[in-house]
């Protein structure tokens, strides 16, 4: 009987084997798409754009699959890539999209979940991100997106300027007052700029979390009418007296542009556009300009934001859509991604290699430091609305239309409204 | 002839092929706008759309954005209307009796209508900067004060209406102009024998004859205005805040910001109603031009 049951016991266990590795087989074959004559690739205008465009003939020449690009302006590039994903026609085989947008692409169900493919994958290794970063693309604990550009907030400032009036680089908000004051005071220049017209919510709420504050609770209440939110919104007030004429009038590319092209002793931008910055072309200031950490507040806060790269959840080729991924985005193209123009990807590997960091100083400080705090834009499906309802609202504080209390008081009610709309998870 | 006259299908033949265009182009997307806003669609949730009546009409109704962009439309129809038509009527008139230099000066008016919206935006954005602008060079030299044209709530209104005056008053002027010269002399010239000063002239000849022009002038106008878009995108956006924010522009945001399918169909919708008056313009026009 124990004979028996031991010869069914094996016989059991390598049907069971068999069987199971069957079915792993199928399952893989069955997984694997069938090697497309093409895949097709959404994009949005930027150096993180042109960059995969400069090195997908290389990718073409690896496999034999032609790459078709689609690009579409940042206005409206996000509705376009939804509604094409819920025709469900598997028109796009890699999309990419703002950060911002992540909530409500996952929420949509736009995008296949990448986790499966980035665990298994040694060439994308999720180990060369720091913690910070390993996350940047995950809604509801799951992956829908790989980091196609890591653009924390740095401080960029006129190293020329500062020399002349021994200024040393701000650590913490008060000291960067201390340097805009002295900056306006000489004469030589503005003092700062923040972005202050469109997008000003980016600069605001790297404010707030500097000051310990948040912008909703765990419940999604708003929170922007608090003691944290009251000071670092009117230290952001402050600092208007010290920014150029016209900075009520500036989107958030202006605050770049205008560094570069006037006289503005420091300003606080995401580090993507370090390529246009550092070069003379495009920069008459680009040998006077020096890179630092943003300052903190009550809290060394971070914010990240950076362009987010997916497969929508209709293509049909998803398999070589993850094989383009991972060869474009991957450990071994990394430098070569960064040299072909784009805003880089803050992987170990790139902000270690002193060659690398050599030639662009400002990579350094993407290796986020695990003493911050490190905030990416608010994940909510309402938060192009969020946005949107806080800028106008700035305006208004910023005008001096309204007190910095009452205004923030009034965000609160509206944003309340906004907030009723975001899906309960 | 008669034969034409006489088939009851000739009318539906000769209009079919603007219908094949009106239908696809116009109608559908017209009734499909009507059927979104009253479902609740936003391409951020994935959930099955469901009938909602009129919650997306008394959800912009609601909303004080939905206010101050239809008072932004109305001061822009305002200055279009009382501002620009009268502006444009007095210099056609001074072309048409100058004669020195009258057609270099129809030519120039040409340039503005030749340019996009978006070019002339963009232009007038790099003149309106507070540090490089022109705009600001200008007034400094003169020592006049210089607004923040666009980061200033009143300034980047009145940026906006300069820039929209810019390219709109050489339009009424060229087909005021047009009006003026296929004008018969004989009316003129019997209220000079009668006595009549230029004022009267102009005030009871020249304006009653011009009336068919400048009702087709009143209805393009406010048509344009009614749907300012793109100089203020690019000019300012809608902003600061929502000062320079339209019914158009907070459409574009409900559908391409926020994603929001349903309520920027009901905003398309309430705009549309909006706009049927001119209906009654238009038929003016007809009546008056036959």
């Amino acid at each position: 009987m124990r004979k028996n049951f031991k010869i069914f016991s094996t016989i059991t266990a390598v049907l069971s084997l068999l069987l199971s590795s069957a079915l792993v087989t199928t399952s893989s074959s069955s997984a694997a798409d069938k090697k497309p004559a093409a895949i097709n690739v959404y994009l949005i205008p930027s150096p993180s754009a042109d960059a995969i465009k400069k090195l997908a003939p290389a990718w073409t020449a690896k496999t034999g699959i032609k790459v078709n690009f689609t690009e579409v302006e940042y206005g409206t590039a996000h509705q376009k890539a939804l509604l094409s994903i819920q025709t469900g026609k598997g028109e796009q085989d890699v999309v990419q999209f703002d950060n911002t947008f992540l909530a409500a692409f996952a929420n949509a169900k736009a995008l296949t979940q990448l986790d499966a493919y980035t665990s298994a994958s040694k060439e994308y290794d999720m180990a060369d991100f720091t913690p910070a970063l390993q996350h940047y693309g995950d809604f509801g604990g799951k992956k829908f997106g790989l980091m196609l550009s890591t653009e924390p907030f740095i401080q960029w400032y006129r190293s020329d300027i500062y020399k002349s009036l021994n200024l040393k680089p701000a650590k913490t908000w008060n000291e960067y007052k201390v340097n805009a004051d002295a900056i306006q005071k000489s004469g030589k220049a503005a003092g700062q700029l923040l972005g202050y017209g469109q997008g000003s919510t980016w600069w605001w709420m790297q404010m707030i979390w500097s000051f310990g504050g948040k912008l909703y609770d765990a419940k999604f209440n708003p929170t922007v009418d608090t003691t944290e939110a009251i000071a670092a919104t009117k230290l952001y007030k402050d600092l208007l007296s010290s920014a150029p004429k016209g900075a009520l009038g500036f989107s958030g590319d202006d605050v770049t542009i205008q560094f570069v092209s006037t006289n503005i002793g420091q300003i606080l931008q995401y580090s993507g556009y370090a390529s246009g910055v550092f070069d003379p072309k495009m920069s008459k200031n680009s040998k006077n300009i020096a890179v630092t950490s943003a300052p903190s507040g009550t809290v060394n806060a971070i914010e990240l934001a950076g362009w987010n790269i997916g497969i929508p959840s209709d293509s049909k080729n998803k398999t070589w859509a993850w094989n383009f991924l991972e060869y474009m985005l991957g450990k071994t193209n990394a430098p070569n991604f960064l040299n072909a123009g784009a805003a880089a990807i803050g992987r170990t590997s790139i902000t270690t290699n002193k060659a690398l960091v050599a030639k662009n100083p400002y990579l350094a400080l993407l290796s986020l430091p695990t003493s911050a705090t490190v905030y990416t834009y608010p994940s909510l499906v309402t938060w192009p609305e969020f946005d949107k309802v806080s800028a106008d609202a700035l305006a208004s504080i910023l005008s001096g239309k309204v007190t910095v209390e009452n205004g923030l008081k009034k965000l609160n009610a509206s944003l309340k409204i906004v907030l009723a709309k975001e899906p309960k998870r | 002839m008669a034969s034409v006259g006489k088939s009851s299908r000739a009318p539906v033949a000769f209009s079919l092929p603007a219908w094949i265009l009106i239908v696809p182009i116009f109608i559908v997307p017209l009734i499909l706008g009507l059927y979104l806003s009253v479902f609740d669609k936003s391409l951020g949730f994935p959930q099955p759309i469901s009938f909602v009546g009129l919650a997306n009409f008394q959800s912009d109704v609601k909303n004080s954005n939905f206010y101050s962009a239809l008072k932004v439309t109305a001061l822009f129809m305002a200055i279009a209307v009382f501002i620009q038509i009268p502006i444009g009527i007095f210099l056609a008139t001074l072309l048409h009796s100058a004669s020195k230099f009258a057609s270099m000066f129809r030519s120039s008016l040409l340039i503005p209508m030749l340019l996009t919206p978006v070019a002339v935006a963009l232009m007038w954005r790099f003149m309106f900067s507070s540090e490089l602008g022109i705009v600001n060079w200008v007034l400094d030299k003169l020592t006049l004060a210089q607004p923040d044209w666009l980061g200033n709530v009143s300034a980047a209104f009145f940026a906006v209406a300069i820039v929209d005056s810019w390219q709109s008053i050489p339009f009424v002027v060229l087909i005021t102009l047009a009006g003026l010269a296929a004008m018969p002399i004989a009316p003129q010239e019997a209220a000079m024998i009668d006595g009549a000063s230029t004022i009267q002239r102009f005030r009871y000849v020249t304006l009653p004859l011009l009336r068919p022009v400048l009702l087709v002038i009143l209805l393009i106008r406010i048509i344009d205005s009614f749907k300012l878009f793109d100089i203020i995108f690019i000019l300012t956006r809608g902003g600061p805040g929502t000062a320079t924010q339209t019914l158009s522009m907070l459409d574009y945001n409900t559908a391409f910001t926020f994603l929001a399918t349903s309520r920027a169909a009901a905003i398309g919708v309430v705009l549309v109603a909006m706009s049927l008056p001119l209906y009654f313009l238009w038929k003016k026009v007809i009546s008056v031009s036959s």
